[in-house]
């Protein structure tokens, strides 16, 4: 049984349409990240989820039960799904102590002083932050308060744990770190979470699996590898990755491939989409696959690199062919001039 | 509170207001005062009143005052404004608590001030004789009247206009200097017309506070035989030897239809008013323009209306206190006394009256910061059309004077026989004090409730608190500061507060300021003066511990 069912989740708020029909299951001890730009609805999905917004229509069951249908108009209010949830901005209260926010939870289910003494002692432990417990919230450090907020969440041991956006306020080399931590705190506690963030790298990082939200509706739902590797639409495969992108017309069509043309080169793609021959299509192809080669051959083009720009880890190479832009990466610094840049077939993708 | 609950509090509201002013819409229908078994419908209060030249004039002084005080705290408030948000005035962190100051001294300790201070016998009026051998200002007139007000009122237009040039976006003004603009070309091509909307809106404010003055023209217009709708009102009391409560009941209601609609145009001005602003990134460090040679100039303004506004009537106020006497050839050291205060054991419902007003203002105060905290927490986060009709609802009460307000309570109490014992206890003048300052003390809480940010209540609703759980556990504890604030507050509005306990006026709630309306009619100078500097000594000390204790004065 799902830890959590959301069934044709539909919401409005004043003109927009923000959630158009979403669907979707939580199984036992999975991450499930919810990945789309902001306006895609994500955190709407997940504060319905929550009880926090009521959806205008839909149904959601949390381990087998309604905790909310539209067509019989039956809602469970917030305070009593029993989930746990992280706040973007933590919403550590700031008159409680780092103990007395972690022992709310327990508190309101009348656990006995002794037994709130030991748990939320055995968690602050666990999350580091035993040291921290009679501090308050602006004694502590963005990273401390966001620890803070977990073992809130997680103390009273929730049937699903509930993380908005939980890294976007640390800083960058922090949330690194807290990526990978956060993700075996997760998987050790056996919890089964549901996260917002709009992040591609944090989703793909955490997440078993991954729901790609636009403009309310999902574009993609599965493993990390397939939303970065196989994009099914053109809006996954702009949205994931540092992409190239060329425009031209089908010239050619062979069992799923397809040969785009432009002014003066041609390149074969795996072809994504339905395109008769000589409709326009697009090409993408992920920056990290054109690689720059010694000499020609299939998807090879000699193209002019018109400048490279140093990045640090690596060096980023602007390649021009007439109206065909190209980015590559590469190790070395290379001078402007003719070089040949290979774009693999399997790469490609036509829409 | 359980969402089923909330209703009840807007219903309790409703009745507060609505009560008071429907049995003053019945008296106004009826041939004489409510209470008489001979009472019939009737149309003549209304023939009596709109026929009467009195009135007419009444109308016509109030309309001039509005005006003139307009015209007057207007430029000037928007003036300070800008000089104490927008500008390098030297000493403006010092400045800008006294700048409020007078929005708590009472209007009648005020008038009462500026009688002893500038009055045709005043300490200044006559020590300007002596030195150049006339006195050049009249004060009993309808311009010393109308100056007066205006300067008073400068308070209530620096509030908008300076909160809404501290949310302008600095480099605005930054581009104009760039440009080559001095301080007050920026002031008066940049600055203030992009807070025009909150200038205007200041403005309807003050237009409408001028026809609800009674204080000031109580005192200085009743020696010149000057009159505005309040005081005609005052007047109609004693007019026809019985209570004209039918004839009172129509004037109440024509200023009701005066100021109703001044309330709802503010509304309306004030929703748009947010549109016109150019909102900066919050907490962005800016150099204040600096006024250069001009400054000291700009310190003189401040200082000389301060001077004028809160020193000249206080230094009255308390001058007159302590002298046994004063007049021509009278020389201050020797008449110098602390009889007045003395004098005051003699009369036990003086006494009374301070012990009550600090009661009211302290208990009562706190009461009401109560119950404006069960309304406001009602409304809190709850989107319902409940909440808009409460938004309307207060309305109400801005556009009722004080004065109206505590005469609907006193027929309220006459006429509802089981809460008729209430009407000499202090829980009438509490209650009709918790309505004239129901606006304003929602205001106070809802500004508090502004800053809880929600996720804080949220995060307990999740983890599983019930909503009344959430108020006690976390809204009401993070708003503490707030409702301490509030309290303070209206302890000083309570403290002061005159108009409203005239009409409730009897043994049992006697308060300072009414007490100070009532023996102005006998004449007794000394005793006001001691009540006046015990008043305003009192609304100083609070005013001392809300400014230590970092209390906005500017809610």
């Amino acid at each position: 049984m799902p830890d959590l069912i959301a069934r044709d989740i539909e919401k409005q708020l004043g003109a927009a349409q923000v959630l158009c029909g979403v669907s979707f299951e939580l199984q036992p001890g999975e991450v499930l990240a919810l990945l789309g730009p902001s306006g895609s609805g994500k955190t709407t999905l997940l504060r319905s989820v929550a009880g926090l917004e009521r959806p205008d229509k839909g149904k959601i069951e949390i381990r087998g039960k309604v905790v909310f249908d539209a067509a019989s108009g039956f809602e469970i209010p917030a305070e009593q799904r029993g989930l746990g949830l992280v706040f973007q901005s933590y919403a550590i209260w700031p008159h409680r102590s780092v103990f007395e926010n972690v022992a709310y939870g327990l508190r309101l289910r009348r656990a006995s002083d002794a037994e709130v003494r030991q748990k939320v002692g055995d968690i602050l432990k666990r999350l580091g932050l035993d040291h921290l417990a009679d501090r308050y919230a602006h004694q502590l450090s963005g990273g401390q308060q966001q620890r803070v907020a977990l073992a809130r969440a997680i103390v009273y041991s929730p049937p699903v744990l509930l993380l908005d956006e939980p890294l976007s306020n640390l800083d960058a080399k922090l949330r690194e770190d807290a990526r990978a931590w956060l993700r075996e705190l997760i998987k050790q506690i056996g919890n089964s979470a549901l996260y917002v963030t709009h992040d591609q790298t944090e989703a793909l990082a955490i997440a078993d699996r991954v729901l790609l939200l636009d403009r309310g509706q999902i574009q993609q739902e599965g493993p990390p590898e397939e939303i970065y590797g196989s994009p099914s639409s053109r809006f996954t495969a702009e949205f994931m990755g540092s992409n190239n992108r060329v425009e031209g017309k089908i010239a050619e069509r062979a069992d799923g491939r397809a040969r785009l043309e432009g002014k003066g080169w041609s390149l074969w793609g795996k072809l994504q989409a339905e395109k008769i021959l000589g409709a326009t299509g697009t090409g993408l192809v992920r920056v990290e696959r054109v690689r720059m080669v010694d000499g020609g051959g299939e998807n090879h083009l000699k193209m002019q690199l018109t400048s490279a720009l140093y990045l640090g880890e690596r060096w980023e190479y602007v390649l021009q062919l007439g109206d065909l832009r190209m980015r590559a990466w590469g190790e070395t610094s290379r001078p402007a001039g003719e070089y040949w840049v290979s774009i693999p077939a399997d790469g490609l993708w036509i829409f | 509170m359980r969402p089923t609950l909330r209703p009840f509090a807007v219903i309790g509201v409703a009745l507060v207001v609505f009560g008071p002013l429907g049995l003053i819409l019945y008296q106004s229908f009826l041939g004489e005062a409510f209470f008489s078994p001979t009472a019939r419908f009737s149309l003549g209060a209304y023939r009596y009143v709109f026929t009467d030249s009195g009135f007419h004039s009444a109308f016509g002084t109030s309309l001039l005052v509005s005006f003139g005080m307009t015209l007057i705290s207007v430029p000037l408030g928007s003036l300070l404004a800008f000089l104490l948000v927008r500008t390098d005035l030297p000493g403006k962190k010092l400045l800008e608590p006294w700048l409020l100051v007078p929005i708590f001294l009472s209007p009648v300790v005020l008038a009462f001030g500026y009688v002893v201070a500038v009055g045709p016998v005043g300490f200044f009026s006559l020590w300007t004789k002596a030195l150049i051998g006339r006195v050049p200002w009249n004060l009993y007139s309808l311009y010393g009247l109308i100056v007066i007000a205006g300067l008073t009122h400068v308070p209530h237009s620096f509030l908008y206009v300076s909160s809404a040039l501290r949310s302008l976006d600095p480099s605005v003004e930054e581009a104009a200097r760039v440009a080559g603009a001095g301080p007050w070309r920026i002031a008066a091509t940049v600055s203030l017309p992009l807070v025009l909307p909150s200038i205007l809106f200041s403005g309807a404010l003050i237009f409408l506070l001028g026809f609800e003055l009674f204080g000031l023209p109580l005192v200085l217009g009743d020696p010149a035989g000057l009159l505005v709708l309040t005081t005609y009102l005052y007047k109609l009391t004693n007019l026809l030897g019985v209570p004209s409560y039918h004839l009172m009941a129509v004037v109440a209601l024509a200023i009701v239809a005066l100021t109703f609609p001044l309330v709802y145009a503010q509304r309306r001005m004030l929703r748009t008013a947010g549109r016109f602003a150019v909102i900066g990134g919050k907490g962005q460090a800016f150099r204040p323009l600096p006024l250069g040679a001009l400054r000291w100039p700009a310190v003189g303004i401040v200082l000389l209306w301060l001077a004028v506004t809160v020193l000249l009537p206080l230094v009255g106020v308390a001058l007159r206190s302590v002298v046994s006497q004063w007049g021509e050839g009278i020389q201050l050291s020797e008449v110098l006394t602390l009889d007045h205060f003395r004098e005051l054991q003699g009369h036990p419902n003086l006494i009374r009256g301070i012990l009550n007003t600090l009661l009211l203002g302290g208990i009562g105060g706190a009461l009401s910061v109560a119950f404006y905290a069960a309304v406001g927490l009602a409304a809190h986060r709850w989107q319902s059309r409940w909440v808009s009709f409460l938004d309307y609802l207060v309305m109400l009460p801005r556009a009722l004077p004080g004065l109206i307000v505590g005469l609907a309570f006193l027929w309220v109490f006459l006429f509802f026989k089981p809460i008729a014992p209430l009407r000499t206890t202090l829980f009438s003048l509490w209650l009709a004090y918790t309505v004239v300052w129901l606006a304003y003390g929602l205001r106070l809480i809802s500004a508090s409730l502004l800053q809880v940010k929600p996720e804080l209540e949220e995060a307990a609703r999740v983890i599983g608190a019930r909503q009344g759980k959430v108020y006690r556990d976390v809204t009401l504890p993070l708003i503490r500061f707030g409702l301490v604030g509030s309290w303070l507050l209206m302890f000083m509005m309570f403290v002061r507060e005159y108009s409203t306990g005239v009409y409730l006026l009897g043994p049992g709630t006697e308060v300072i300021g009414s007490l100070i309306v009532s023996l102005w009619g006998t004449g007794a100078l000394d005793l006001i003066s001691a009540l006046s500097v015990i008043e305003v000594a009192a609304v100083g000390l609070i005013l001392f511990i809300a400014l230590r204790l970092g209390v906005r004065l500017d809610a």
